[in-house]
């Protein structure tokens, strides 16, 4: 199967706009909380959370055409230029057919589709929604919309996987190219803080026993076949060895047996095994724990169990709250973080997993570099 | 590995008919499933009339999961996978311990659920809101209800792009058996009627009254409505050792985007479109059967698919009609629909026929939409097409197996 390369990639979170920015202040231990009380009119589970309160469309993409942009098609299409940028590619007549993109989300934008049904309720009469932003409210506007802006004509897909969307996203980008459906994928997932999901984070958050605040972001990588890379002379920021994904069944669907511990462990043996790589080479894990306690400790197991205790843990959500397929996006930010501007790194082995309520999990193996030469721009 | 991939099983949960054989007897005898909305209240709607379901009894379907832990949606998904692999009569068993998963397309996932919160959240607030109902609002268990419905242990897969995302999802679910990735696959799509996508549509301007009228002159735009389709595919080789019946093989897939418009649809993409699903499938145009029109009913997209088909088909384009004309649009579900009408079409050697067609629009291209009756001749290659808000536009092609 076809090896993916990252050749760049774009950032938008509570700790950084940019990849050098962002790496630097995850290197720092930066802490993306904030004050949200005036950030929304309703009211909000709690006073903190990991957003963007400063994030204006217009002051990364301009004012033409970012009137009626829905947040979470600003943030993607503000990661999707970066990723564009810090990859150097460039989108012409030749290529445009061939540049697509595979975007990660839980259920779009979350406040676009409630706020659209809420005017059915309360406008005069029902149909009185506005017809500009009712594209926000479908899923597909974040990709489409970046599309447009960046004349992306290939494949445009949106992925909904929620915790585990750019898993499947890399899986799904990684079965277009080696099947020469594109050249190029813009792989990533975003996510926007709005009332709806600060109250959905705060149930489930108080029902496993966790406190972490919603976050928001979006996380934007470009994705072309290593081989070709390789070939060309160029240096990827990070190779995807492996990429596995599986769904956990309970036994019982009336009494579900929610530890995933032992799935998501196979999961990630068969991605070594994939990879070609020895469990003793992986030397820094990514993991999308988030303070659940019974939910870590399922994650923790069967990452000890497969890896042991010596790789470095990176835990992104400390840092960046719960952000969903967003968080996932951070995740491999955060390993490809690693390795940016320090070559001492150069081909270590890395890994990311995730886990979604309803029991799917995933696992991801990289190999990491310091990238091509940007300063000498 | 370059396996052959061929469809062996069909789920239909439409307004028309469940299961295949249902679904296949409406198809043929052109049956309307509009009926006035009974999912939400429609006072204040000028327009209520739209393809729901109210036959639909989760409860009888589905042998695993419980329909309470899930939304609509995620039980459309589910009982329409349920109904694919029986009808393809395979053991459950054997199943549950292959490498196999699922991939189902949807344009509002579980919206209904969160619609549902936010008007109760005008009198409680979010914080009074039933708890449980707000972890069911990812789209993602669409594909996770069909993985704990079926026992699949492999990828759990939601695509939501809009309304050809069946397309996509059955265009995946080929790849993933083609390249030897899973052995086994569900694929197919998934929507719920919902306020707010009948009102987004009805201020579009693109609501019809009474009857979706594809392709002809008088016709005012869709019905909105909601089902679930799914289709198990296989490899060949897989279906042939274990006398499956095979519907139809799979013979490629091409996904393109216009990057030009969110709403409106873009002629030239579209022939762009076609013309790759084609050089993807290895078929000559002049092969080309039937198409199952993405045929919404509305004023632009049935003047463009025309105009498109047309020109990618050098004036000589096959018959083209419309299963939205009987079902309404179901949104997500809406490719997997068609390829279910087009596979059926395949084996038992009928075209379904466009209802409520009166005139063809003197807009168009001289093109026949099949008026009115289903049209018995034999099909050796059948066209979906699938286009969606945000350019997404994609296309399946397939072919008799003999």
């Amino acid at each position: 199967m076809t090896t993916l390369a990252i050749t760049g990639w774009g950032v938008a979170s509570p700790i950084g706009v940019g990849a050098d920015e962002f790496a630097a202040n995850l290197r720092a231990g930066k802490d993306g909380r904030t004050d949200v009380s005036e950030m929304f009119d309703e009211p909000l589970p709690r006073t903190d959370a990991f957003a963007m309160t400063d994030f204006r469309a217009r002051d990364h993409l301009g004012r033409k055409g970012t009137t009626f942009l829905d947040r979470s098609t600003a943030l993607a299409m503000v990661a999707c230029g970066q990723a564009l940028t810090d990859a150097a590619l460039e989108i012409t007549d030749e290529n445009t057919q061939r540049v697509g993109v595979a975007l990660g989300t839980t259920a779009g934008s979350v406040k676009s589709t409630s706020d659209y049904s809420k005017a059915t309720f309360v406008e005069e009469k029902p149909y009185l929604v506005n017809p500009l932003i009712f594209p926000n409210a479908v899923m597909n506007a974040a990709a489409g919309q970046s599309a447009i802006r960046y004349r992306l004509r290939g494949v445009n897909a949106t992925l909904a996987g929620g915790s585990v969307a750019v898993l499947t996203a890399l899986r799904y980008a990684r079965s277009l190219i080696a099947l020469d459906r594109a050249d190029t994928l813009m792989v990533g997932a975003v996510e926007e803080f709005g009332p709806q999901v600060a109250w959905a984070n705060q149930f489930a958050m108080r029902e496993h026993g966790g406190e972490l605040p919603a976050g928001e972001g979006a996380a934007i990588f470009v994705v072309e076949d290593a081989d070709r890379v390789r070939a060309a002379g160029r240096t990827p920021d990070a190779e995807v060895l492996s990429v596995e994904v599986a769904t956990h069944i309970p036994d019982d669907e009336n009494d579900p047996d929610v530890d995933f511990s032992a799935t998501l462990a196979r999961c990630l043996r068969r991605a070594l095994d994939r990879a070609g790589v020895p469990a003793g080479d992986v030397h820094a894990v990514a993991s999308a724990e988030n303070g659940m306690p019974a939910k870590d400790g399922y994650e923790d197991r069967a990452i000890t169990d497969v890896l042991g205790t010596a790789p470095r843990r990176l835990r992104v959500k400390q840092q960046t709250g719960e952000a969903l397929s967003a968080s996932n996006a951070l995740q491999l930010a955060a390993l490809l973080s690693l390795h940016r501007g320090d070559p001492a790194l150069d081909g270590a082995v890395s890994v990311l997993t995730s886990h979604t309520p309803d029991g799917v999990v995933g696992a991801a193996v990289l190999r990491g570099w310091s990238g091509r030469d940007r300063a000498s721009e | 590995m370059n396996r052959r991939v061929v469809i062996t099983g069909v789920g239909p949960v439409s307004s028309i008919g469940i299961g295949a054989e249902a679904f296949g007897a409406g198809l043929r005898a052109g049956r309307s499933g509009i009926s006035e909305i009974e999912s939400f209240d429609t006072t204040g709607f000028p327009h209520v009339m739209a393809g729901g379901v109210p036959q639909f009894e989760p409860k009888s379907l589905l042998e695993r999961i419980s329909p309470e832990k899930w939304g609509r949606t995620s039980q459309f998904a589910a009982s329409a996978a349920r109904l694919a692999v029986t009808d393809a009569g395979i053991d459950p068993t054997e199943l549950s311990s292959s490498a196999a998963g699922s991939c189902m397309g949807t344009t509002g996932g579980e919206s209904q659920v969160l619609e549902a919160l936010t008007e109760d959240s005008l009198t409680v607030g979010f914080a009074g809101v039933d708890r449980a109902l707000m972890g069911h609002i990812p789209a993602s268990r669409l594909a996770v209800a069909v993985n704990r419905e079926l026992g699949l242990t492999g990828e759990a897969l939601t695509l939501s792009t809009a309304c050809s995302a069946s397309n996509y999802a059955v265009g995946h679910a080929y790849d993933q058996i083609h390249t030897g990735e899973q052995d086994y696959m569900v694929a197919g799509g998934a929507d719920s009627l919902e306020r707010w996508g009948h009102a987004g549509f009805f201020r579009l301007g693109a609501v019809a009254e009474n009857a979706c009228r594809p392709f002809d002159k008088d016709r005012t735009g869709i019905l909105t409505a909601e089902g679930g389709a799914a289709v198990f595919l296989e490899s060949l080789d897989s279906a042939l050792a274990r006398g499956a019946r095979i519907y139809a093989e799979v013979l490629g897939y091409a996904l393109n985007c216009d990057a030009d418009h969110m709403t409106a649809p873009n002629k030239d993409s579209i022939v762009r479109c076609i013309r790759m699903a084609h050089r993807n499938a290895g078929t000559d145009p002049s092969d080309v059967d039937y198409i199952c029109a993405h045929g919404t009913g509305t004023p632009a997209n049935d003047l463009t698919e025309a105009t498109a088909t047309a020109e990618a088909f050098d004036g000589a384009p096959p018959p083209i009609s419309s299963v939205k004309s009987m079902l309404g649009h179901t949104m997500g579900a809406a490719s997997g629909f068609s390829v279910i009408a087009s596979v059926l079409g395949i084996h038992d050697s009928f075209l379904p026929p466009t209802i409520n067609f009166g005139e063809l629009d003197p807009q168009m291209p001289p093109i026949d939409p099949v008026p009115n009756e289903a049209r018995y001749q034999p099909v050796n290659i059948a066209q979906v097409n699938g286009f969606a808000f945000g350019g997404n536009n994609a296309i399946t092609i397939f072919g008799r197996y003999s």
